[in-house]
């Protein structure tokens, strides 16, 4: 057997973590509640303390693919168990370590069902990790799937608002979107004629003509892009968020929005380089109306969750956008802002989580004074609230900012209309903190307690992730360029 | 010793005797399980020695070769798989029950006879030892009327398909004056832009279309699987599959890329997987649910015959197993959940997670694999055949093909939303499984997941049998 390892398998101990971290609660008899809580803590604890590691240990003088695994899996097919971390994913997988086990921690209230919650919710980490390291195309679509099919238990047995409805339309688009991404797999592994499915092999030039490439490049933009709540196909996203329960949400705007995003580099860009040239104007004035219509919409909702659901929708166009210049820099502060606001957007999630699970209500009229009676909880939301309104000091400033740069530049006008349109988003995010958190207090939740500390953990990494970005943006520039800059400069060649 | 070679046809006319004598005395239902599972059990064992095994018998009319000797260890698997589910036969009335082990294994014979014929007479008359003995099986149930409609309609349409198929054999003998597929496979591809010999093979096809149920032989399905008893559902489902594309695979692979025939299976396939996954989406019936979605899994299956390359049969081959696997995980959680042998509706699921977390289990990943949800043998399945009709260019089949899965999902996900979501309207005991029932099950979920992992000692062997097939 063909098997290259250049270290300690760093990477699939993260795989294994989440796999381990499954089985045994899987033979955790259901009644033991806190145990399966406990179990859940130390592995996902693992899985963020390896990514961690891998995160820091990356030789960024070196560059490139490092920590690669590749064992051939299927001869006859050319298919591989190959990962590898590079600039683009790291921050990725670091994210879904930190978004996880935050996850897990605001969900050390959950009651009903508690083993099944979190068996699942390990097996959608395992594909979102699994999803982020692959290099290999086949596994990148099993990874995908893996990472979706959870979703619908996950929201229709835990969830809230509509959570039936939301489960099946969340569930049904986003495997919609694999019906075209599979076709697509298989149509680039056979007219390449390579024979193989190793993303690496595949993107050399030459390998596939402009033609194939701009036809594949359609298939997975629309098909990841469904993921990736690009309008007009991110009907799904504000309903399934709505729906879901506190940690899905996180998960699930935090992290997996960002499959589709990265689905969209790491394949289609990746793999269709001319094709991405040929409709990079098209994805940019979908991303712009995606940023446009995500703040109009948010602007009129009085429900907080849809609020910070139509605030993603927005914000995912921004890393669309980003996606779009074919530039460096916008291909650097797209990926960026996928971390920046997948923390963020947890933060915001995580917050209001807690709002909810005491008051009982996300209906922005009956909250009201809410910083009087909660301090601590409120403090997080509106932390995460500016954060998303851009405010220099966090992450997404700097990530916001290398996008808009590099729009304006390529797109002006397109720029020019995506940065008004957050302007107002800073006005609608105001909006919802002065009425929910300020003004008159509500009595009927003046008695309830304020976020313990134990509870307040998993937000104060989340501020903790975001400030530390914001403050040092170089230790995720720096990382992103050694990817991009090479990635880049291989295309003008 | 040259008899050896036919050591698992042997030995199952032996079971088949065994069950004629015990047919005979008082009827004993614990005695006849315990004869039968430890029968089939020896079955699969004497079966799988049997595999390297290569060798020509009846003037080269039976080929025993690496593609039969596979199959014939799907089916002796299928067999036994079937047999475990027996421990309540319910659905079947005590004194009947050595007749439906006799009839299990004569049937199972027939496919064995089946996968190894090599001449068309033989073929014939392998394939009329299965299908009688399913026409008695299927209104062996006990109860109602719907058993009997059910068998009368099989009946009915499986001489009318066994009709098509005789003439098309006569045409095809008429065609080349011969009936042995070795040389036909010769002479056909020179012929079949001849009507006789381009209808005469498709209609040789008609019978095994007939068994896959693909439209527009699929009339019997709904029916059948409703109507007959759960366990004899669960070997038509299976077992019958397996041959069925084994056969079509042999056949197919004489035209030799015969570019009108793959057009006319093109165009039934998308057929099929588009009208079975469409009329499934509104059943309220698990079985009849399954009924449709063979109807579509038959579509997606003959996607990789299609192909004509080698790829496209090892792909085809491939699936049979997935196939077999995956419904009977869900075959096996109906007979579970309906003890009595009753039909099982969607709703009746409603608390399984509670009532048997293991079985809601099951029944997720034997739902999800029948979708096509990685990480199942059902998408590895999935995976192979539509990378083997990419090769070919289909791309637009491809693309039906899942757009299909996707509609599909959406009646998969209803069984998982009955058996995890709902609620019983009334408190429902406590479903216990007994050990080896439990093991059965994590056998299959295992089994399941793994070969969606690790397809690639499984494709190694689909891809070695397909190449028996030249």
């Amino acid at each position: 057997m063909n098997v290259t390892f250049t270290s300690f398998p760093y990477l699939s101990a993260i795989l294994l973590s989440c796999v381990a971290g499954l089985l045994v609660i899987l033979f955790i008899p259901r009644e033991r509640e806190t145990l399966v809580k406990g179990v859940s803590l130390v592995f996902s604890g693992v899985a963020l303390a390896l990514s961690l590691y891998v995160f820091c240990a990356y030789d960024r003088g070196l560059g490139g693919l490092q920590f690669v695994e590749k064992l051939l899996w299927v001869e006859s097919l050319g298919i591989h168990y190959f990962n590898g971390a590079d600039g683009f994913n790291l921050p990725l997988i670091l994210l879904t370590g930190i978004v996880h086990f935050t996850g897990v921690l605001t969900m050390v209230e959950l009651r009903g069902r508690v083993k099944e919650f979190f068996a699942f919710s390990f097996v959608l980490v395992l594909g979102v990790f699994g999803f982020f390291m692959s290099m290999d195309l086949f596994f990148v679509f099993v990874w995908y799937d893996v990472s979706l099919f959870p979703m619908y238990p996950l929201i229709a047995i835990w969830g809230t608002t509509r959570k039936e409805y939301g489960a099946l339309k969340l569930f049904l688009y986003l495997l919609a979107g694999s019906a075209l991404v599979l076709p697509g797999i298989v149509y680039l592994a056979v007219a390449s004629g390579l024979g193989t499915f190793d993303i690496l092999a595949l993107m050399r030039p030459g390998a596939l003509g402009p033609g194939q490439q701009r036809f594949a490049f359609i298939l997975f933009y629309l098909g990841f892009g469904i993921l990736a709540g690009v309008w007009p196909f991110h009907t799904w996203s504000p309903v399934g968020h709505v729906a879901a329960p506190t940690s899905v949400s996180m998960i699930h705007a935090g992290v997996l929005m960002k499959v589709g995003a990265f689905g969209i580099l790491r394949v289609a860009i990746f793999l269709c380089p001319i094709g991405w040239e040929y409709w990079a104007p098209v994805m940019a004035v979908l991303a712009t109306i995606g940023i446009i219509y995500g703040v109009f919409v948010g602007l009129i909702q009085t429900d907080l969750k849809y609020v910070v659901a139509y605030s993603s929708v927005s914000h995912m166009g921004i890393v669309g956008l980003g996606l779009s210049t074919v530039t460096a820099e916008g291909l650097s502060g797209a990926v960026f802002q996928m971390f920046a606001h997948g923390i963020m957007t947890a933060l915001l999630f995580s917050s209001l989580g807690y709002i909810y699970d005491k008051t009982h209500t996300k209906l922005i009229p009956d909250l009201g004074g809410m910083s009087k009676v909660m301090p601590v909880a409120s403090g997080y939301f509106i932390v995460a609230a500016l954060a998303g309104m851009g405010v220099p000091g966090f992450a997404s400033f700097w990530a916001e900012l290398t996008v808009f740069v590099s729009a304006l530049k390529v797109y002006p006008a397109l720029g020019v209309l995506a940065i008004c349109a957050l302007v107002l988003s800073a006005l609608y995010m105001l909006r919802v903190v002065q009425r929910t958190f300020y003004g008159q207090r509500s009595e009927r939740y003046a008695h309830l307690p304020d976020v313990s500390f134990s509870l307040g953990l998993p937000r104060m990494i989340l501020v903790g992730a975001m400030v530390l970005f914001g403050l040092f943006p170089r230790l995720m520039l720096d990382l992103v360029q050694t990817a991009v800059i090479p990635f880049m400069d291989g295309l003008l060649r | 010793m040259k008899w050896l070679i036919l050591g698992p046809e042997i030995y199952f006319l032996a079971v088949a005797a065994v069950f004629l004598i015990l047919s005979m005395t008082r009827h004993n239902g614990r005695r006849d399980f315990s004869t039968a599972l430890f029968l089939a059990g020896l079955g699969v064992v004497v079966t799988l020695t049997t595999v390297r095994l290569e060798g020509s018998l009846f003037h080269g009319a039976y080929r025993i070769d690496l593609f039969s000797q596979v199959f014939k260890g799907l089916l002796s698997m299928g067999f036994f798989l079937v047999v475990c589910l027996c421990s309540s036969l319910n659905g079947i009335r005590e004194k009947r029950h050595s007749e439906f082990y006799l009839l299990l294994a004569t049937c199972t014979l027939g496919m064995m006879l089946l996968v190894s014929s090599v001449e068309l007479l033989t073929l014939y008359v392998a394939l009329e030892l299965t299908s009688y003995s399913l026409y008695v099986l299927v209104p062996l149930r006990s109860g109602g009327g719907q058993q009997m409609e059910a068998g009368i309609k099989y009946f009915l349409t499986g001489i009318a398909t066994s009709a098509l198929m005789l003439f098309g054999m006569a045409c095809l003998f008429g065609a080349t004056q011969t009936t042995y597929i070795g040389e036909l496979a010769l002479k056909l591809p020179g012929l079949l832009n001849t009507p006789m010999a381009f209808i005469g093979l498709l209609l040789t096809l008609c019978g095994f279309f007939f068994k896959l149920a693909l439209f527009p032989f699929h009339v019997w399905a709904p029916g059948v699987y409703q109507g007959a008893a759960n366990q004899v559902t669960a070997f038509v489902a299976t077992a019958t599959k397996v041959t069925a594309l084994a056969m079509l695979a042999r056949l197919v692979s004489m035209s030799d890329g015969n570019t009108s025939l793959a057009h006319v299976l093109i165009a039934l396939a998308i057929i099929s997987m588009t009208y079975g996954n469409l009329v499934a989406l509104v059943q309220k019936d698990f079985k009849r649910l399954l009924a449709y979605s063979a109807i579509a899994h038959a579509g997606y299956a003959l996607i990789g015959i299609l192909s004509m390359n080698p790829a496209g049969y090892a792909a085809a081959l491939f699936y049979a197993p997935a196939y077999l696997a995956m419904t009977y995980t869900c075959f096996l959680v109906v007979v579970k959940v309906a003890s009595d042998g009753r039909n099982l509706a969607i709703v009746q699921l409603a608390g399984l997670h509670r009532r048997s977390p293991l079985l809601a289990m099951a029944l997720m990943v034997g739902v999800f694999s029948l979708g096509g949800i990685p990480p199942t043998i059902g998408f590895t399945g999935k995976f192979l055949v539509f990378t083997a009709a990419m090769e070919r260019g289909y791309f637009l089949l491809v693309l039906i093909a899942m757009i299909n899965v996707v509609v599909s999902l959406y009646y998969y996900i209803m069984v998982v939303r009955a058996a995890f979501l709902l609620e019983p309207d009334e408190e429902l005991p406590r479903i216990n499984l007994s050990a080896p029932a439990t093991i059965l099950t994590a056998v299959m979920v295992v089994g399941i997941v793994a070969g969606g992992f690790f397809p690639r000692y499984l494709f190694q062997l689909a891809g070695a049998a397909a190449k028996a097939l030249q």
